[in-house]
């Protein structure tokens, strides 16, 4: 079992006591199974039974001992794993029955295991290799602060110094070294899996005034986006409809200057769409545009009519061409005093304006 | 794949119809382009794959050569070769069984370089740690060994590190398939208890001589302090 | 027929591999490093031949160290890209389907700006919208860490914007994905993310650009119309890539 001497343990052929059966060294002839079955028909039963139990119970404490203490009997100075050897030879000469020798085979499986565990250490035992020291130099090693205690609130936690945040960088650096550990590629460029739709437009951003209350604009936007070029002017013509309709029935006898409700004071561009769907709304009918007396163009939702053929044709004569380019957009601006669009841009749209998604 | 046709002046008794392996210089043009795409392909394959460090199967590498390509073999060294020629690295195979690859550094070491990000470079830290542990302990550890001797360094199994997170998931789970460990259970044990090793990825990037000079770096000492391990070391050298 | 590559040149490609994106000073330290360590001829002036040796290697793998400048300091980087796609490069690992689909709405919104600069509000606000899977904020915002530690995003007071090696790899990706929108700059004709803009023409120009071309004139106009150039020019007041360009009034 061992392979040297060099330990506390005792050697074999000190140990040879499976050449040995009970009593076989006082009796000499007898063989062991013979002497066994002699024991167990010739002695008192009630004292047998009693000596067994105790026997047994030796032997399980023994065992639970060992178990236990299993780190222990590892070490090599220790002398306990003889001393159990021990212990069991002496128990075993009180055994009669397969039953308490069972127990003592279940003991020996235990201490060959240890044994040999043991044997396995010995190999190194010449240079020992002391784990403890080994951390505690790591430790060093990684800038370890012996002379700050750290807070910690961990009971399992072993006190005696501060570990910098990077110790463990310490250590992988000086690792590194020793490892020949290939380099990888990465990369970003081919990756995609699939090709999305990109949206093309460039976000009009609404600079300070959206920053609040953007929060869902942005990508109800890109949704915007998205979607059909169509479907959004159709979507946006209608809102725009609305738009004009609630200022109409909100005061039905002040006409709506057409310049009111398409110009957009912070933004050329938004105007011009403005002007764009408003078209739209005159081409079906929707709302018309006449001249006040001043001569400038007004426009009022149309009412729903039955009679529709003389309306249209009436709409289609009064169908006036707006042009308007960024210098007189201004001086329509300062003229009027428009300091709001009436038509918001969809960035600043409430939810309520907004139909549902 | 193209008719390949013959050149002329063949010398060599070996080629007859339908042989398949010709040598390089008697195959034309577009056979030696689609040779050498195929040997880029998966030289690109080799680099991806290395990513997260799975040891790499054959038989994938062969689902992007394309199975019906004869000349795997071929086409393997070749990109073996392409490896070494641009990187520096080598491609060796791991299990001879299994037939997977792992990529290696083949540089000379050299120091004061930074070839890491600093997550891997803590990784690896604790990986030599754990190496050398195992090694200066007889080449074989129970769990609960290492866990006791981890915990002297303020790494626990089971409460999440600062920097590790799950240190047994580390362990035993990516570090066991990144095959730089060998974690097996010890039969007829109940709970489950493991054995640590050396996996077949650690005994191909780092050696026992190198560990031990680890050691005794840390340690202040010489290598030939510990003199059975310095010995195992030796003699690994020197097969 | 191109030089032979030495472990030197090796050596340097294993370590740009690594660091994903090197300064050009830090990477003629390595030059003369790696040529020091492996016995290489050096000479100082010669790292652009160096570097060509290593890619006419890498030419066949589709791979390429590339230089690029810095829209933030104008510094001189190499980076190592890929400039494929093919079903092997779509195999990469480094991130699931999900937060690549993350990754590209940024860019999306990052270059579709003015600025080139998203807020991680409206990026976050996209988490949830994703095809692929949901993503919820607080793993959004760990996703973007991430981003911003590899490098292909930076950070700036909540803003992302794309990282100079981002930007180095995905040029020609953007440029032409993003046709319409992307800007190259006037002076050095590079795809720009961050930029000032002309109100009168349109024309843009990187940050270290415009600093540049200004420089020591009294009045900075533009270099295509001629006009007043209204925004602020980097290096006085503030610098930085946070400029707005003002609405500009007609005389």
């Amino acid at each position: 079992m061992s392979q040297t001497s060099d330990s506390g343990e005792s050697s074999p052929a000190s140990r040879g006591r499976r050449s040995r059966s009970p009593r076989a060294q006082e009796d000499g002839g007898d063989t062991a199974g013979d002497r066994l079955r002699q024991l167990s028909i010739n002695e008192g039963e009630d004292r047998d039974r009693d000596h067994n139990r105790m026997i047994r119970i030796q032997y399980r404490k023994l065992i639970s001992t060992v178990q236990q203490n299993r780190e222990a009997m590892l070490n090599s100075k220790s002398n306990k794993l003889t001393e159990a050897l021990e212990e069991a030879n002496r128990l075993f000469d009180g055994v009669s029955r397969a039953r308490e020798a069972a127990l003592d085979a279940q003991f020996l499986v235990l201490a060959s295991s240890i044994g040999k565990e043991k044997a396995n250490e010995l190999q190194l035992e010449m240079s020992a290799f002391d784990s403890a020291a080994f951390a505690e130099d790591l430790l060093t090693f990684m800038g370890i602060n012996r002379t700050e205690v750290e807070e910690t609130d961990d009971p399992e936690d072993i006190p005696g110094g501060f570990l910098p945040s990077d110790a463990w960088q310490t250590v992988g650096q000086e690792a590194l070294k020793y490892l020949r550990r290939a380099p990888t590629f990465h990369y970003m460029m081919g990756s995609f899996k699939s090709e999305p739709p990109v949206p093309k437009q460039r976000i009009e951003r609404q600079k300070k005034a959206s920053r609040g209350k953007a929060e869902r604009a942005m990508p109800a936007q890109l949704k915007k986006m998205e979607s059909s070029h169509q479907e959004a002017t159709e979507k946006e013509v209608e809102r725009v409809l609305r738009i004009l309709q609630t200022h109409f029935e909100n005061d039905p006898n002040t006409p709506i200057s057409f310049f009111d409700l398409v110009i957009d004071p912070n933004s050329f561009a938004h105007t011009m769409e403005n002007i764009f769907h408003v078209s739209f709304l005159i081409k079906d009918g929707l709302a018309k545009i006449k001249l006040d007396e001043d001569g400038l163009p007004i426009i009022e939702p149309t009412k729903p009519t039955r009679g529709g053929e003389e309306d249209n044709r009436t709409g289609a004569r009064n169908q006036v061409i707006v042009t308007l380019d960024q210098k007189e957009w201004k001086e329509i601006i300062e003229i009027f005093q428009i300091t709001e669009a009436m038509i918001t841009p969809l960035s600043q749209t409430t939810e309520d304006e907004m139909e549902t998604e | 794949m193209s008719q390949r046709k013959r050149s002329k002046g063949l010398s060599s008794s070996q080629m007859t119809d339908g042989e398949e392996d010709c040598s390089p210089s008697q195959r034309d043009q577009p056979f030696q382009d689609q040779m050498n795409q195929k040997v880029s392909e998966l030289v690109q394959f080799l680099l991806v794959k290395d990513q997260k460090k799975i040891p790499i199967r054959r038989a994938d590498m062969l689902k992007t050569v394309g199975q019906k390509y004869k000349n795997y073999t071929e086409i393997v060294n070749r990109a073996g070769k392409t490896l070494q020629e641009v990187f520096g690295l080598q491609l060796m195979e791991i299990d001879t069984k299994l037939h997977t690859y792992i990529l290696i550094d083949n540089l000379p070491r050299a120091e004061g370089e930074y070839l890491c990000k600093d997550k891997e470079k803590e990784k690896m830290g604790l990986l030599l740690v754990v190496l050398s542990f195992i090694f200066m302990k007889g080449n074989s550890v129970k769990d609960t060994a290492l866990w006791e001797f981890l915990r002297l360094l303020r790494v626990h199994p089971g409460k999440p590190h600062k920097v590790f997170g799950d240190v047994r998931k580390l362990l035993m789970d990516e570090f066991a398939r990144q095959k730089y460990l060998d974690v097996t259970p010890i039969p007829l044990t109940d709970p489950p208890e493991f054995k640590f090793q050396w996996g077949p990825r650690a005994e191909k990037e780092t050696s026992k001589k190198d560990v031990l000079k680890f050691v005794a770096k840390i340690q202040g000492k010489d290598p030939t302090f510990w003199v059975s391990q310095n010995k195992e070391a030796e003699a690994e050298a020197a097969s | 027929m191109a030089a032979q590559m030495t472990n030197a040149h090796r050596r340097f490609l294993q370590v740009l591999m690594s660091n994903g994106i090197t300064e050009a000073s830090q990477a003629r330290k390595l030059h003369q490093h790696c040529c020091e360590i492996d016995k290489v001829y050096y000479a100082h002036d010669k790292l652009d031949d160096f570097i060509s040796t290593i890619n006419s290697h890498l030419q066949p793998l589709f791979m390429q160290i590339r230089k690029g400048i810095s829209e933030e300091d104008g510094r001189a980087h190499y980076a190592v890209v890929n400039l494929a796609e093919t079903e092997v490069t779509k195999m990469a690992s480094d991130y699931t389907e999900t937060e690549l689909e993350l990754f590209r709405k940024t860019m999306d919104l990052i270059i579709l700006s003015e600025n080139g600069f998203a807020s991680s509000t409206d990026i976050l606000n996209l988490a949830d919208q994703l095809k692929t899977k949901k993503m919820k904020k607080k793993e959004a915002e760990q996703v973007l860490k991430v981003f911003v530690e590899d490098k292909w995003l930076s950070e700036k007071n909540g803003e992302y914007t794309l990282h100079t090696r981002c930007i180095i790899e995905m040029e020609q990706y953007i440029l032409s994905n993003y046709q319409d929108v992307a800007r190259k700059c006037n002076i050095c004709h590079s795809l720009a993310i961050q930029s000032q803009v002309c109100e009168c023409c349109g024309i843009g120009m990187h940050l270290p650009c415009v600093r540049k071309y200004f420089r020591g004139q009294a009045e900075p106009r533009c270099p295509k119309c001629n006009e007043f150039w209204s925004c602020d020019l980097p290096g006085t007041s503030q610098m930085g890539s946070h400029t707005h360009h003002r609405a500009h009034s007609q005389a």
